[in-house]
């Protein structure tokens, strides 16, 4: 391959190799500088919104309406935003209602969107297995079909379901219940799961299992010991989609939940009604919920590297 | 797409041959007999109790889920049992079908039935049935189709939202260092819950006399930053915090998929001597197209379901630009009450939609028969 | 006391606590009230105390301030319930949690009634936008799974009209000194179809908020009469003078700061946004001699086409371009909090909070220059039946908005079928709207305004410690709206809030230039008779008429 149109002569001398050589590795830090530069850009649109909701968190009223950055150069930091949800410095020792309410949603939170992610992962990756491998026939139905029908679920706008699934819950006991919300959600979430592990299946060649089923592995084997460790990294990621989603889901929890199984996106409205908009409370609260995705981010993101086909199809 | 080739061979490989009993038919087939007689029964009978033809003290309808999981169980022993690997094969796809189907069963019909039905809670009369007359009452809402033209518009967005979420899905799968700071950092803004988004970044961010957005606008030479009051840079600016919120998704889907290509076919190109952008366009790409096409059929239906941000930014303003299906149908359904008819428009949308989607994954499925 | 006031006075009051704790000693010791009897004065000694919980000046009430107020305030339940009598009951109480107040305040208050009685309460707190749709939801679907609700008084039409509320038994009303409510809240506001049901905790309506330094300016009363500007330069006091100040206001600099007249809101809020436009509205749409003004008495029929309201959201439209460039995506939200707070404007129509929130931080924007009203009247008022602009005797036509009228706590009534239930159910509620324990409530933050006679005893606040001026100023154009002969109070009739809503979107769009202001109101209209047809005419006219007191 040639970088330029004229006609190479068949000798090339040296001195134009070094200049080539120079070129390239000019070409490269320049390419890097580009990457960097993009990746930072992209880091500032990303975690920008992020530190104004931190440090509005830390404001007073005249510095949210004045559009205060950077504290103790525009404005001192005040505790008020945490205070009003008992977890500055001075409210922690003293019992606080408002705290409590806090940490039992944010419990719930996590019961339910563990529970929901966990279920829909599982019987998402098998049920995703199965229609990437197999040929299923129920009726006129193909696999494409199935999978559609998983699709649809997500289609409908919630809001509809409110009457139904109130009549439904009802008529279930599953009214304010952790188990009723890790049902819904998983129902939320399951579409996502089989059609993102799908496409990691369809990318992870036949032989593997081949190999195994053929050593005597059963379906089962070949599924737990070859593929899935293989399939990991979609499986993380859509465990860390399904565990957002269904933490920041707002409209079921709403509706199904009375006091058992409310959790935290509720509170975070509540910050604002007709009496006024409570910035730092509602930063404070957006801020302390976001913490645990985060830490399952930081966690997990480890798990969504390269896969261990390189070395297995020998 | 679908995974043709790894499919056709799976179903045809020899499994390893198991010690069968016999009889074991039949004891399948009377586990399935059994558990679908249980099942017909406890709902039979409590069927008959809400309508009061029997009284024998069911206070809600737990027993009959209870039998739906025992008839479950029942069904995918029974499946193993009388088609042996087949039965196998079929139980992988039975606990996510089972549950779905029991879970949607009932809100489906039932949100079905209200569609056609003249229901505002605030009703003495309760649920009316009306025919078509909600259907017809579509036809000439003029919001529902000014929402309707405004989805349009957000759907394009989405295919931008996927080129810059593929830079940078390719920019994180690079060799580059502090890559975990990156992609958790990058990860963030999917993070925050959308009414903190609407608040923070909608109203505190974008505020006209002070905030930061504006400021730098005015810094930039835009007078008079008004974000969300002239009906095109409104919807600009929605499509933007809808942007900020979900590239990450779409970006960590298509980073798992980066991830999961075999290193040595971009290795070999890298041999031959193709450019970046030549091993991307004919290597990276098509080997992509399925998970690109999944992470755009998933985004496109979350966007058409768009409601949070719009509906506590601008309420749909001004006159209506940057309403949404969704947040119309809010408005209609909870505000008004107006259950009858705000089911319909969703049942409508929902068959578009539906449409919509199918031509989508059909065209997609030949565009990637055309060029792999 | 919203808690925006609240940190005002804190700021005035602040040097003045010293003064108010030598007031209220001085005035217990000279027997300062004297002429009451040994009880009054106890009474009244319990109140004293009571509103030193925390203090003035000693920062922000906290869970335990709550709960000792709600144990001092323990003697009228006692006087009707034995101690543990309730032992066993369980209760569940509906209710907002709005700002970490209403529902937080009242587990602190109802503690130690708990402890006293042995009844346990378990809470629903909802988010605002959500308490609406949540409540007709779980009456359509009869998942009413409460006992005791907070509810605005214009959802009464959805509850009490389905017969889901417990009427109230004649040893709460006794309880709760029923006679000492403000003018507006007695019958026939106070009842729904004849029946009570309601125990008030709250007053709601709109007053006018202004900048003091605005038009106290010479410069700008100079450049007011060269521009031909009618009379002084000077608080508007009718819709046509804050029209002129509007548009006279655009352009001006006041200390550097661009200047804009009034702010109004033309983004929808929920339904909330309807309340903005009828305090525009009702100035022109009140007539004196007419109860009604949202609707025709015997048909139903809407008004919101008249020309008075017309006139109103031509008003609005006149206005606009005069405001500043982003006013079309404000709701109410907004033009009070972001807009009116931060210094942009120099009138508002509001509830009671935003007026005194001027003073939460040292370094505010609009200091204390803030002051405030009852709503401004019109040099002229239509009259519905004969269709004509009457120019009154008494001079301009005045009719504050009681906007949303009002909180209540309302029993519902699945706990009539168990009398110690219903007794326990009452009696919570009993103590949430007590006498004494809603003038802490009135004086410290909550999110509830005062509501009775008894909140307006000017020295009960100076002993507690609070800046008599000021507090004279804030009480006293609440007391004026509440007790206006004219005042418009809206109907509660089942679905009120559909009409709001459906009022707010075609009001953005005639707004936003979609068309003229006639065409928007008979459009509005339009949809308001669809609604009544579905909600049902008939029902509808009589419960009007009810709650009109007709």
């Amino acid at each position: 391959m040639t970088d330029s149109t004229s006609p190479v002569p068949a000798y090339v001398a040296p001195a134009t190799l070094k200049e080539r050589d120079a070129a390239r590795q000019a070409k490269r830090i320049s390419a890097r500088v580009l990457v960097y530069a993009a990746l930072l850009l992209w880091t500032f649109i990303s975690l920008f919104p992020i530190y104004w909701t931190i440090t509005t968190s830390f404001k007073t009223a005249v510095n949210v309406t004045q559009g205060h950055l950077v504290p103790w150069v525009d404005f001192q930091p005040d505790w008020k935003g945490w205070r009003s949800l008992g977890l500055s410095p001075d409210t922690i020792g003293r019992t606080s209602t408002v705290r409590e309410e806090f940490l039992l949603r944010f419990e719930n939170s996590i019961i339910a969107s563990v529970g929901a992610a966990t279920l829909a992962v599982a019987i998402g990756s098998l049920a995703a297995y199965g229609l990437s491998r197999f040929t299923y026939k129920f009726g006129p139905w193909r696999n494409k079909d199935i999978a559609f029908f998983f699709l649809s679920q997500l289609i409908l706008p919630p809001v509809v379901l409110a009457m139904p699934f109130l009549v439904l819950y009802k008529e279930l006991a599953l009214l304010d219940s952790k188990i009723g919300l890790i049902l819904i959600y998983t129902l939320m979430v399951l579409p996502i799961v089989i059609w993102i592990m799908r496409d990691q299946f369809d990318t992870i060649p036949l032989e593997l299992e081949q190999a195994a089923l053929v050593d005597g592995c059963s379906t089962w084997g070949a599924f737990f010991r070859i593929v899935l460790p293989i399939a990991l990294p979609g499986m993380v990621a859509a465990f860390i989609l399904s565990v957002v989603l269904c933490w920041n889901e707002y409209f079921f929890a709403a509706l199904l939940t009375s006091t058992n199984a409310k959790t935290i996106p509720v509170m975070v409205a509540s910050q604002t009604g007709s009496q006024g908009i409570s910035w730092w409370s509602m930063a404070a609260i957006s801020t302390a919920a976001i913490a645990p995705l985060l830490l399952i981010g930081i966690f997990l993101e480890r798990y969504i590297v390269k896969g261990l086909t390189a070395g297995a199809v020998k | 797409m679908q995974g043709s080739s790894p499919v056709t061979n799976a179903q045809d490989f020899p499994v390893a041959s198991e010690n069968w009993w016999t009889g074991r038919r039949t004891l399948g087939q009377a586990l399935i007999i059994l558990g679908s007689i249980g099942l017909a029964a406890i709902v039979l009978l409590q069927l008959l109790d809400a309508m009061g033809a029997t009284s024998l003290g069911f206070t809600n309808w737990r027993p009959s889920l209870y039998a739906y999981l025992a008839w479950a169980i029942c069904l995918g022993a029974g499946q193993i049992l009388i088609r042996g690997e087949a039965g196998h094969r079929a139980v992988f796809l039975l606990p996510a079908l089972l549950f779905t189907i029991v879970m949607v069963i009932f809100p489906t019909f039932f949100g079905l039935y209200i569609a056609f039905t003249d229901w505002n809670l605030s009703s003495l009369s309760g649920r009316q049935f009306s025919g078509l007359d909600n259907l017809r009452a579509m036809l000439s809402d003029p919001y529902y189709w000014n929402a309707i033209r405004n989805m349009t518009y957000y759907v394009v967005a989405v295919f931008v939202q996927y080129a810059i979420a593929f830079g940078l899905a390719l920019l994180l799968n690079a060799d580059i260092r502090a890559r975990k700071f990156f992609r958790v950092a990058f990860l963030l803004p999917f993070m925050l819950s959308p009414v903190a988004v609407s608040w923070m970044i909608g109203k505190s961010l974008m505020e006209f006399r002070f905030g930061p957005a504006a400021t730098l606008a005015r810094h930039l030479g835009w007078d008079s930053p008004a974000f969300f009051t002239t009906p095109w840079i409104a919807r600009l600016s929605i499509m933007a915090m809808d942007a900020w919120v979900w590239i990450p998704f779409i970006m960590i889907l298509l980073l798992a998929g980066l991830q999961a290509l075999p290193k040595e076919i971009s290795d070999a190109a890298k041999v031959d001597g193709a450019s970046p952008w030549q091993s991307f366009w004919q290597i990276t790409f098509p080997l992509m197209l399925p998970v690109s096409v999944t992470a755009i059929v998933l985004k496109i239906i979350f966007q058409l379901k768009l409601a949070d941000i719009v509906i506590n930014v601008t309420a749909g303003g001004p006159g209506g630009a940057t309403d949404t299906v969704s947040s119309f149908i809010f408005r209609e359904y909870r505000d008004r009450s107006n259950v009858g008819y705000g089911t319909m428009l969703a049942e409508v949308y929902l068959v578009i939609i539906i449409i919509f989607v199918m031509l989508m994954l059909h065209f997609a499925g030949r565009f990637m028969r055309k060029v792999t | 006391m919203r808690l925006q006031h609240y940190e005002r006075l804190l700021k005035l009051s602040r040097r003045d606590v010293l003064k108010g704790a030598a007031g209220a000693a001085a005035l217990s010791a000279a027997g300062g009230l004297t002429g009451l009897s040994t009880s009054a004065r106890a009474q009244s000694d319990l109140r004293t105390q009571m509103l030193q919980i925390p203090g003035v000046g000693k920062g922000q009430p906290t869970d335990a301030d709550w709960q000792q107020v709600g144990e001092l305030c323990l003697g009228p339940t006692k006087a009707n319930v034995q101690q543990g009598e309730f032992a066993g009951v369980e209760l569940s109480f509906m209710g907002l949690n709005n700002q970490n107040l209403h529902n937080l305040l009242f587990r602190g208050f109802l503690k130690p009634w708990e402890a006293y009685t042995g009844a346990k309460i378990t809470w629903i707190d909802l988010a605002q936008a959500d308490y609406n749709p949540r409540l007709q939801q779980s009456i359509a679907t009869g998942t009413v799974d409460f006992d005791i609700l907070e509810m605005g008084a214009p959802l009464e039409g959805d509850v009490c009209g389905k017969g889901l509320a417990s009427e109230m038994p004649d040893w709460v009303k006794t309880q709760i000194e029923m006679d000492d409510y403000v003018g507006y809240l007695k019958p026939p506001v106070g009842t729904w179809d004849g029946k009570t049901y309601r125990i008030s905790i709250d007053g709601d309506c709109h007053t006018f908020n202004y900048r003091t330094d605005v038009f106290s300016d010479a410069e700008l009363a100079k450049q007011w009469a060269a521009e031909g500007g009618q009379g002084e330069w000077a608080v508007p006091k009718t819709w046509q003078q804050v029209q002129a100040v509007t548009k006279f206001l655009k352009g001006k600099k006041l200390n550097g700061q661009d200047l804009y007249g009034y702010l109004d809101p033309p983004k929808g809020w929920g339904g909330f946004g309807f309340y903005f436009l009828g305090s525009r509205a009702t100035a022109y749409a009140k007539h004196p001699d007419d109860k009604a003004w949202l609707f025709d008495v015997d048909t139903m029929k809407p008004r919101v086409n008249n020309p008075a309201w017309v006139r109103a959201i031509q008003d609005v439209i006149d206005a606009l371009p005069f405001e500043p460039a982003d006013q079309l995506n404000a709701d109410p939200g907004t033009t009070g909090f972001q807009q009116f707070l931060a210094g942009t404007g120099s009138m508002l129509s509001w509830w009671g909070d935003i007026g005194s929130n001027a003073k939460t931080n040292d370094s505010s924007v609009i200091g204390d220059v803030c002051g405030f009203d009852i709503l401004p009247g019109s040099d002229d008022v239509y009259n519905p039946k004969t269709g004509q602009w009457d120019k009154l005797q008494s001079g301009p036509n005045y009719a504050p908005n009681m906007a949303y009228i009002g909180w209540g706590i309302y029993v519902m009534s699945r706990v009539d079928s168990d009398a110690k239930k219903q007794k326990a159910a009452w009696s919570a509620a009993a103590h949430l709207g007590g006498k004494d324990i809603s003038l802490w409530m009135a004086a410290y933050p909550s999110g509830f305004q005062p509501y009775r006679q008894s909140h307006f005893n000017i020295p009960e606040w100076v002993a507690a410690g609070y800046d008599e001026a000021f507090i004279t100023d804030y009480l006293k154009s609440e007391s004026d709206s509440y007790n206006h002969p004219n005042a418009a109070i809206e109907p509660r009739i089942p679905g009120i809030f559909q009409y709001y809503s459906v009022a707010e979107d075609e009001l953005a769009k005639i707004f936003a230039g979609g068309s003229d202001a006639q065409t928007g109101a008979d459009r509005i209209a339009a949809a308001w008779e669809k609604i009544t047809e579905q909600i049902g005419r008939e029902n509808q006219i009589k419960l009007y008429k009810a709650s009109l007191g007709l």
